[in-house]
This record gives C-alpha cells, structure tokens and sequence, in this order.
C-alpha cells in the first residue's frame, strides 16, 4: 500500500528500541520463572494462557479495533472441542476412538474459525456497538447450550480424561504446561508481530482509523473485518484448548461466562490495545493484581478489574503502554 | 384447544406480559440514556441491584415495607447517576462511544463487587406476607406482587412521557437528543441535560430493582443476567426508541414465557437472545419503526 492511512499520533507506533529491550526483558523473566518461582506455577500457567489470550484478542480488538466482549466464546470451542474428543465415553462413534488433544485442538480451532466466519459475515455489515452487543448474545447462547445438553455434560462440566504423552511428556506436569503456555504466547506474538509488518495489518488498522477513509483506499472494511475476527477465534480456541488441559476439569460457569470475556478483553486494553507488547503487560499487570486482591478480597476480586478500567479509560485510554510511550516522547522532546 | 389448554395460555401470556412490563421499565430506562447521549450503559443491571439491595437492607434494618423503598431507590439512583455521568461520562469528550462501554463496564464491575463484599455471596430474599400471595380472575391467577410492579412499571412510563412532552425540561432533552450543538445554541446547558437524563435512567434501573424484590431473591452479580436483559429490550425495540423499548419489553416477556411453557424452561434465557441476535442482524432499527427514532 502506498498510501499512509491516517494513523493517530497518540497510538505507539513502530517497533523501537525499547521496546525491544522490554520485550527481551520480559522473555528472559519467563523462561526464568519456572526455576525461581517453582512453587508458584499455577499462576505462571494460568498467566501466561490469558496473557496470549488477550494477544489472540487483541487481531480483532487492537488491530482491527473491533471491541468484542464474547471471546469466551472462542475459549469454550477451543476446550470443550479437545476434551469432548479426548473423552472415550463421549466422543462420536464414527471417529473410532478418542482424538489426540493436539489434534482435538486443531480441531477446536476450525470449528472456532467457522463460527467466527459466519457470525462475523452477518455482523460486520453492523458497526460499533451493535456488534459488540452481538458478541455478547452469542457467548451466552453457547453457555446456555452447554449447560443444557447432555453431551457437553451439561452444567456439572466435563473432566479431562487421561491424555496421552505429547513428544514423551506428561500434560498434566505444571512445567510441561508451563512451556506449552509460553509457546502459545510466542505463537501469539509471532502473529501479531507478523500482522503488523503485513499489508493484512495496515489494512486493518486503515479499517480501525477511518473506516470510510479506508474503504476509498480500496480496502475492503468488512472483509478485513472477518479475516482479524477469524485469526483472532482461532487462536484464542487454542488458548481454551490448553487453559482446558490446566484446569483439568471445567464447568460452563467457569468458561463461558461474561467474565471470562471481560477479563480477555480487559488484559488487552489496559496493557495497550494497539502495540504488541500491550496485552501481555496487561495480563501480568491484572494477574498479579488479581492474585493479591483474592487474599485480601476472597471472590470480590474483579473490584480491581473495575476500577482499573476505569481508570485506563478516563486517563489512559492508549493503555499503560501508551501512557509510558507518551511520558517517554515527552522525556525526548524536552531534552 | 380444550379449555384447560386455553387457560395454561392465557395463563402463560398474562404471566408474559406482567414479567415482560418489568422488563420494559428496565429498558426504558437504557434506552432513554442511548437515545439522548448515544451511551451504551453497561452497568444498568448492577444499577438495578442496588435497587434491590436498597430495599433488602431498609427491610431489615427498619422492617420497612418493600414499596416504600422506592422513596430512597429513586432518588439515590437519580444522585448515582447524575454523579457518575458528570464524573466519569462527561470527561470522555469524542471517545465516548466505545469509552462509555468500557467506563460502564469497570462501573457495573465496582458496584456488584462492592455489593459482595458488603452483603456477601448468599441469594437473600424478604419475607412480606403478600409476597406469594395471587388473585384469581377467571382461572387465572395472577401473582399480587408481579401485579404491583405491572402498574409501578406503567405509572413510572407514563410519569417519562409527561416528563418528556409536558414541562420545559422534556423540551430540553428532547432537543438535546435530537441535536446537542443546536440546542445548545438555543441556551439549553446540554451537559447538564446529559446527567439529569443518566441520573433519570439509573433511577429507572432502581425502581425496577425495588419492585423486583419481593419477587426474587437478590444477590450481588444478579445485574449480569438484567443488563442482557436491558440490552434485548431495547434493541427489540430499537436503540433510543422509548415506545419501541416497551413494546420491546412485552415481546421479550411474552416470548420467554410462551417459550419456556411450550418449548422448555432450561431454555427461557435463550429464546430473548436468539429473538435479540435476530432483530440485530435483520432489522437493526428495531421491530418498531422505519429509522432509528430518537427520544
């Protein structure tokens, strides 16, 4: 594309150095955490899953700048697909037996890619806050259908069954776990990264700044749409297929509620929506937060999750990434 | 149809139609918000658990009758609103599309966990002696309570409508809806307009909530479950669309009620979403009207 799209200052720009540096950082703490918080690695685990969760989010959120508020959606396809075909008792006849869970999946993936084709084909014609309430409505549909069905084992939920060795490892071991997670979060980034240097990327954030501006352009806003909305479920399907895996047994409560949408969306955008780095700063910020508001709070822990928002929203609406880039080009222009 | 099948019907849309007014009140409520400031409020549901934890905690602190909570819920819920849409609202300027969904969002986040760690996790109820209590007409029965807030509903509705078309500031709003810039050319204080109109919604959400109580039990996330409910009604009937968002109101009701005796209960939640996912993709102006209607 030759011509610049009419990208606003305020959002952090290209990859610079620093940013680099703190990305680096970052990584050298995680494959370091194991070895120092050995004690702590449910949290590491649980952590990093939605911290690539909230990447997965943010194709759709950052880059197209889609606010959806029923990825929890994408999260149960992606878990209840895995296990329901790991399950001896419970998967089809026809298969002949039960699915490894890399496959399940990769399975839980496409059918995750599917639904967001056809759900974001009927919605994308629909702008701003009409999709937002329509994502909404879908994930509680399929709440509602898994608490309703026998198949999905209904509101009780399902167990993981035994799983077989993934390359000679134990999925069950938290270190094993450990790693996959932070292999889902390299994917995540890879990704994103990828997007952002790609035509696809421009495209959608032309989309996110000026939808009209974009479409004379001769970009295809809907369509643009789409292919982030499915980039985004699929991902985030493979995070639910291994947050599956870490819970070893899940309720439809615990999986396809608002909050677990909330949460998703929520890491993405108080880390910073539109930079690569945001949601996982955003996910270590608020699973850290979180993890000692459950100490003090007990179950009233989503307080913090409220008030940081609000916070973001009305001071920080570039996130916490946005507001330290801003601090820092202000540093620069002084000097 | 026999007779027996024709009563369970009218039983069943009498039931539809009261539990649908309830959920016109709600909507209102949010719709009125949406058409005068384009603000979606995501909290409107925890606004009408305050309402319900209002009344709960004066029942049992001052055995207060549940109907006469309305005195406080009202005004308190008017006072939240107006505070918040000053504070937090009002500061977005030209992010408030998407930043009032968020705001609202961290707003309705505050409010249950704050309910949670006052009240606790436990659904609590009041007992009042009418709280079961029904009436018989024709085979029909009908719940007092759910009666009550049928006509609390239509008294609160009609009060709007002569609010909105009768006195000097229902001009105000109205204006301020169709055009902000305009009206505030004509010396309508338009920010001042916005909190009046958020803190009047809010109020709806807890008047709703009050009447709510007797009937159900109350609990601090029971909002989540009333905000969809808000969101259907008022897309039902057209976003910013006041007449739209009680007929809206009556459709969800009686579509829940019809569907859950004829179909299945587990499933009363889903016939209203599947109503609402459909009206958003196929006529997303609403069941009622040509355009989206402003106030």
């Amino acid at each position: 594309m030759t011509t610049t799209a009419p990208l606003s200052a305020a959002r952090p720009r290209a990859l610079t150095f620093g940013n680099v540096w703190l990305s680096l950082a970052l990584l050298a703490v995680m494959l370091l955490y194991p070895f120092v918080f050995g004690k702590a690695l449910n949290f590491g685990v649980s952590t990093l899953i939605f911290a690539g969760l909230a990447m997965s989010w943010n194709v759709l959120g950052g880059w197209a700048g889609q606010l959806s508020l029923g990825h929890a959606a994408f999260v149960g396809v992606g878990a209840y697909t895995m296990t329901l075909l790991a399950t001896p008792e419970r998967v089809p006849a026809f298969l002949g037996g039960p699915v490894a869970p890399w496959w399940g999946a990769l399975i839980g993936m496409g059918l995750a890619v599917l639904l967001a084709a056809v759900w974001g084909a009927l919605t994308f014609r629909l702008r701003g806050s009409y999709f937002t309430l329509s994502t909404i409505a879908v994930a509680l549909v399929l709440r509602l259908v898994a608490i309703n069905s026998e198949w999905t084992g209904g509101s009780e939920g399902l167990f993981m069954p035994e799983l077989p060795t993934f390359l000679g490892l134990d999925l069950f071991d938290r270190r094993v776990e450990y790693g996959l997670a932070l292999a889902f979060v390299a994917l995540t980034l890879l990704v994103t990264h990828l997007l952002r240097r790609s035509r696809l990327g421009y495209a959608l954030q032309a989309v996110r700044e000026d939808e009209d501006g974009a479409r004379a352009l001769g970009i295809d806003p809907a369509r643009m749409k789409l292919v982030a909305f499915m980039l985004s479920a699929a991902l985030t399907a493979l995070g639910g297929s291994l947050y599956a895996i870490y819970l070893q047994a899940f309720e439809p409560h615990t999986l396809l509620e608002l909050p677990v949408s909330v949460q998703i969306a929520l890491m993405a955008i108080i880390g910073g929506r539109a930079s690569i780095q945001g949601p996982v700063i955003g996910a270590l910020l608020l699973a850290t937060f979180g993890e000692v508001f459950r100490t003090v709070f007990a179950s009233a822990n989503l307080l913090i999750y409220g008030v940081l928002i609000l916070a973001v929203t009305l001071f920080a609406p570039d996130g916490i990434l946005g507001l330290f880039q801003r601090g820092g080009r202000k540093l620069g222009t002084a000097r | 149809m026999d007779q027996a099948g024709l009563t369970a019907l009218i039983q069943t849309l009498a039931q539809g139609l009261l539990t649908g007014g309830l959920y016109a009140l709600i909507g209102t409520g949010l719709s009125l918000i949406f058409g005068v400031m384009r603000v979606i409020n995501f909290a409107h549901g925890d606004f009408l658990a305050i309402g319900m934890f209002i009344t709960l905690a004066l029942f049992r602190t001052f055995d207060l009758d549940p109907y006469l909570s309305l005195l406080v819920a009202a005004p308190v819920g008017f006072a939240l609103g107006f505070v918040i849409q000053r504070l937090v609202l009002a500061r977005l300027g030209d992010r408030l599309s998407e930043g009032s969904m968020l705001a609202t969002l961290g707003i309705g986040l505050i409010i249950s966990n704050t309910l949670l760690l006052t009240f606790g996790a436990q659904p609590q109820n009041i007992n009042v002696p009418y709280a079961t209590n029904t009436f018989q007409l024709g085979g029909v029965q009908v719940s007092i309570p759910l009666l009550i807030a049928g006509l609390g509903t239509a008294l609160a509705i009609a009060g709007l409508n002569l609010l909105l078309y009768r006195t000097e500031l229902g001009r105000a709003i109205r204006a301020t809806a169709q055009n902000p810039l305009g009206a505030e050319l004509q010396g309508v204080k338009t920010a001042h307009i916005q909190a009046i109109v958020f803190g009047l919604g809010v109020a709806f959400a807890a008047v709703a909530g009050v009447l709510l109580m007797p009937l159900l039990y109350a609990f601090p996330t029971v909002g989540e479950n009333y905000t969809t409910k808000a969101f259907i009604v008022t897309v039902l009937g057209g976003l910013g669309n006041l007449p739209g968002a009680v007929a809206g109101g009556l459709v969800l009701g009686v579509v829940e009620s019809l569907g859950a005796y004829y179909i299945s209960n587990n499933y009363r939640d889903a016939y209203g979403l599947v109503a609402f996912l459909l009206v958003l993709l196929l006529r997303p102006e609403g069941l009622f009207g040509r355009t989206v209607k402003r106030v």
